[in-house]
């Protein structure tokens, strides 16, 4: 007589498989549920969660309070940065912006939680063109690249050995994490503070600061409840060297994520052959299709 | 589970990639489990397909703290329940459950593509009552615990035990005189 157990096992062992056909098919139909639902707004009148909250005496006392300190510090400090320093802030975002190609890595960590991500991401700008190789370990799991003249994207994940190639309607270069051409400038249009100068692998640099929740701007579904993002500038050659980013969003339902990520190995003003934006398809990867 | 939490919470923030992550790890199991449930293969495709696309509509509503692979089973028990019971609601022909037989005739458009072992497993539990052959199922292919069947079936502890016990019973003849067979 079968016990539980081989009835378990049997469980197991039935297996079943999918028709990639049909896979295709259903995914894109899943995907493009999504994709309606993230294009469309709720109808639904949202809770003002600050009208709510300020409701309380209580918080509306040390909410007050809050601001009397705030103006009482920060009042000397959020001066703006051309008074004292070393560096002149207004002519590294140019020098930036002006640069010819650009090399950088980046990082990103979820704070509360680990996945089976990347490790980092090597970045490589140019004016009209991009690619993004993202590594676990020493090897390269995806690669991005973007072509702003086409607005064409392409997405390979050698994990999965497949790609997705796709042109847009529009095609934001202005994007931190993607050109970090303008991240100067970004940090001098949000309210800033001096940090001083310090040693960042062995360059003298001089820092600037932000706590504006307006610096993340990357997506309108959440709420910025704190962050801190630093810029550390060379001072011998006005090149960013070091750029740290620390937010807390809250996403809903009382969930809070927290993420840090780094921006290092900045190799300025360099000339990239052209050849390493030209997307590397091998033959044998598939072509998704995109809905 | 700690994969599970961020690739929801990527999703919940609009990232496509982790919806596709979703859905290609659980997709294979969702629709063993439906097939188990159902015995009919489009029935376990629909409701799985409803399924997913219910979930892709549903990101503002979906807590990462919960257990991924639990909220989609319960998601598929229900649909099931749901389309078993539309089912009945429009049933004429009286036609005795345990005589639809899965076929072994495959269908160009399939997408579940059955092994042996899951068409004999699923015509057996075919031939279970639907609540005996639910607890089954969610214990045996959806790692629930009693308590957990017990909040899907809103009924006791005691009486999901005696469903698993009834189900497992008439499940072990069945398949012992299929192999007497």
């Amino acid at each position: 007589m079968k016990s539980a157990n081989d009835i378990k096992k049997l469980f197991k062992n039935a297996a079943i498989s999918t028709n990639s056909k049909m896979d295709e098919t259903v995914l894109n139909k899943v995907l493009t549920a999504h994709k309606k639902t993230t294009n469309t707004k709720s109808a639904a009148i949202e809770p003002n969660i600050r009208r709510t909250i300020m409701k309380s005496p209580i918080v509306k006392l040390a909410a007050a309070a809050v601001v009397i300190t705030v103006v009482a510090l920060g009042l000397f400090e959020f001066i703006g940065t051309e008074g004292t320093s070393g560096v002149v802030w207004a002519e590294v975002a140019k020098k930036v912006e002006t640069s010819r190609d650009v090399i950088c890595r980046g990082r990103d960590v979820v704070l509360d939680s680990r996945d089976g991500g990347p490790d980092y991401t090597m970045n490589y700008l140019s004016s009209t063109k991009s690619r993004h190789d993202s590594y676990k370990g020493d090897q390269i799991i995806k690669t991005f690249y973007d072509d702003y003249n086409t607005k064409t994207v392409v997405f390979i994940d050698h994990g999965h050995k497949s790609y997705i190639k796709k042109t847009l309607e529009r095609m934001e270069q202005n994007d931190l994490w993607r050109n970090p051409k303008s991240l100067v400038q970004k940090f001098l249009s949000h309210e800033h503070r001096e940090m001083g100068q310090k040693t960042v692998e062995g360059v003298l640099c001089e820092g600037i600061e932000t706590t504006d929740p307006a610096f993340d701007e990357t997506n309108s579904n959440f709420t910025v409840d704190s962050l801190k993002a630093q810029l550390w500038v060379s001072v011998e050659t006005g090149y960013p060297v070091l750029l740290e980013f620390e937010v807390t969003r809250s996403i809903g339902d009382n969930e809070k994520v927290h993420i840090k990520a780094v921006m290092d190995q900045f190799q300025w003003d360099v000339e990239l052959d052209e050849s390493i934006f030209e997307p590397n398809i091998p033959p044998d990867y598939m072509r998704l299709p995109m809905p | 589970m700690v994969e599970d939490r961020l690739l929801i919470w990527k999703f919940k923030l609009g990232n496509r990639d982790a919806l596709r992550r979703i859905y290609e790890k659980y997709k294979n199991d969702l629709l063993k489990l439906a097939v188990a449930l159902t015995n009919d293969v489009n029935t376990a495709e629909d409701v799985v397909q409803d399924v997913f696309l219910g979930f892709a509509k549903s990101a503002a509503k979906i807590q990462t703290r919960g257990n991924l692979k639990k909220y989609l089973v319960t998601c598929v028990a229900n649909r099931a329940r749901n389309r078993k019971r539309d089912q009945q609601r429009h049933e004429t022909s009286g036609i005795d459950e345990s005589n639809c037989i899965i076929s072994d005739i495959q269908r160009p458009e399939q997408w579940a593509i059955l092994s042996e072992e899951l068409k004999l497993l699923s015509n057996a539990m075919a031939q279970i009552p639907y609540e005996q052959r639910e607890v089954v199922t969610l214990y045996m292919q959806g790692d629930m615990t009693f308590r957990q069947i017990a909040k899907v079936q809103n009924a006791s502890v005691n009486t999901i035990q005696g469903r698993y016990r009834y189900g497992l019973n008439k499940l072990r003849s069945i398949l012992n005189s299929e192999v007497k067979k």
